[in-house]
């Protein structure tokens, strides 16, 4: 056997696994790899006598002082997201309520208004129109990005 | 017998963090703190880092508890997310000598009554250690860490038991060629 040879041998040596015959033979005629594998134990001994770091006082304390800032971020977000999911409800409703109330007949409003909000409104209707089919692949594209983004986000954290 | 009283008492742990419990999350970070900085601190030679790291570790743990689906033990599934989160950590340039004469001085912990050969070659391991590739560091701190047995090791790291071994034994060597070359 080799210095070479045995040199990958020498933790599992040092750590008490018993030497090939030969690499046995070879270890007592070679002072180099006799001080290899002393240097190795003396790693093992001094590895294993290290004192375990202990964390410092106050660190629960500030671990979870961080869980509360952080939870307190997600709320903020989800509050900030309800608040806007709120305000569009409302609209809704009352545009849908002042559209019902029109057709109804309870709302009157008069023709030059209507016509104002027609020409107002009608080039942005067409547009959308026109490009109907790049919103929707838009809003699916996002929406599964955005799916994509919250699973990662679940599996990354771990 | 007790290591199933443990994982009934580790269940109830999950599962309370899980309901937002706040005062079991803190008993999470009571129970696991020891092991988690104990890793840290030894990869990371910055003390106020290695705390800010631990916290990191923590906040992920807090997180993660949803997706924890309980098939591993907890500590070692905590162990993965500070093993994770190291490994992203990077390398620091290698700019200490082995040799003792360098400025930056390792952290010791309790040191006091070690005689100074030991001292001295436990100073010029930690310098050696922080030149090794991150996951032959992990690998050398966890497996000589107290309370981590060489299957959880495994399991943490996702590697089959022989391959944490030959890893281990490579990184010793590693850790053994650098003390031989530059610490005579």
């Amino acid at each position: 056997m080799t210095c070479h040879q045995l040199d990958e041998l020498i933790e599992a040596i040092a750590e008490g696994e018993r030497p090939p015959a030969d690499g046995e033979a070879h270890m007592a005629t070679c002072p180099r790899c006799t001080a290899s594998l002393a240097v190795a134990r003396a790693l093992d001994r001094t590895l294993q006598a290290r004192d375990v770091p202990a964390p410092p006082p106050g660190f629960t304390a500030r671990v979870m002082q961080r869980v509360g800032q952080e939870r307190w971020r997600t709320e903020q977000i989800v509050d900030i997201g309800f608040n806007i999911a709120i305000t569009l409800g409302v609209g809704l409703i009352i545009i849908g309520g002042l559209a019902l109330a029109y057709s109804f007949g309870w709302l009157t409003v008069d023709r030059p208004t209507i016509e104002a909000l027609g020409a107002a409104v009608q080039p942005w209707l067409s547009r959308l129109a026109d490009d109907l089919r790049t919103v929707v692949l838009a809003a699916l594209l996002l929406t599964s990005a955005l799916a994509l983004w919250w699973w990662v986000e679940g599996e990354s954290s771990l | 017998m007790m290591s199933e009283m443990n994982s009934t008492s580790e269940h109830e742990l999950v599962e309370r963090c899980r309901e937002g419990d706040e005062q079991a999350f803190r008993e999470l970070v009571e129970r696991y703190k020891g092991l988690v900085f104990a890793l840290v601190a030894r990869s990371i030679s910055d003390p106020a880092r290695a705390e800010d790291m631990s916290q990191e570790v923590f906040l992920r743990v807090h997180r993660g508890l949803p997706y924890f689906r309980g098939e591993s033990r907890l500590s070692t599934w905590i162990y993965r997310v500070a093993v994770n989160l190291l490994m992203a950590e990077p390398r620091p340039a290698p700019t200490e000598p082995l040799d003792g004469t360098g400025e930056g001085r390792p952290r010791e912990f309790g040191a006091a009554d070690r005689s100074f050969e030991e001292l001295t070659l436990r100073d010029r391991m930690e310098k050696a250690i922080r030149r090794l590739p991150v996951n032959y560091r992990v690998l050398i701190h966890g497996h000589y860490m107290k309370g981590l047995r060489y299957e959880e090791l495994a399991e943490a790291l996702d590697l089959p038991m022989g391959t944490v071994k030959t890893h281990l034994h490579r990184a010793k060597r590693q850790l053994r060629h650098l003390l031989e070359t530059e610490f005579r």
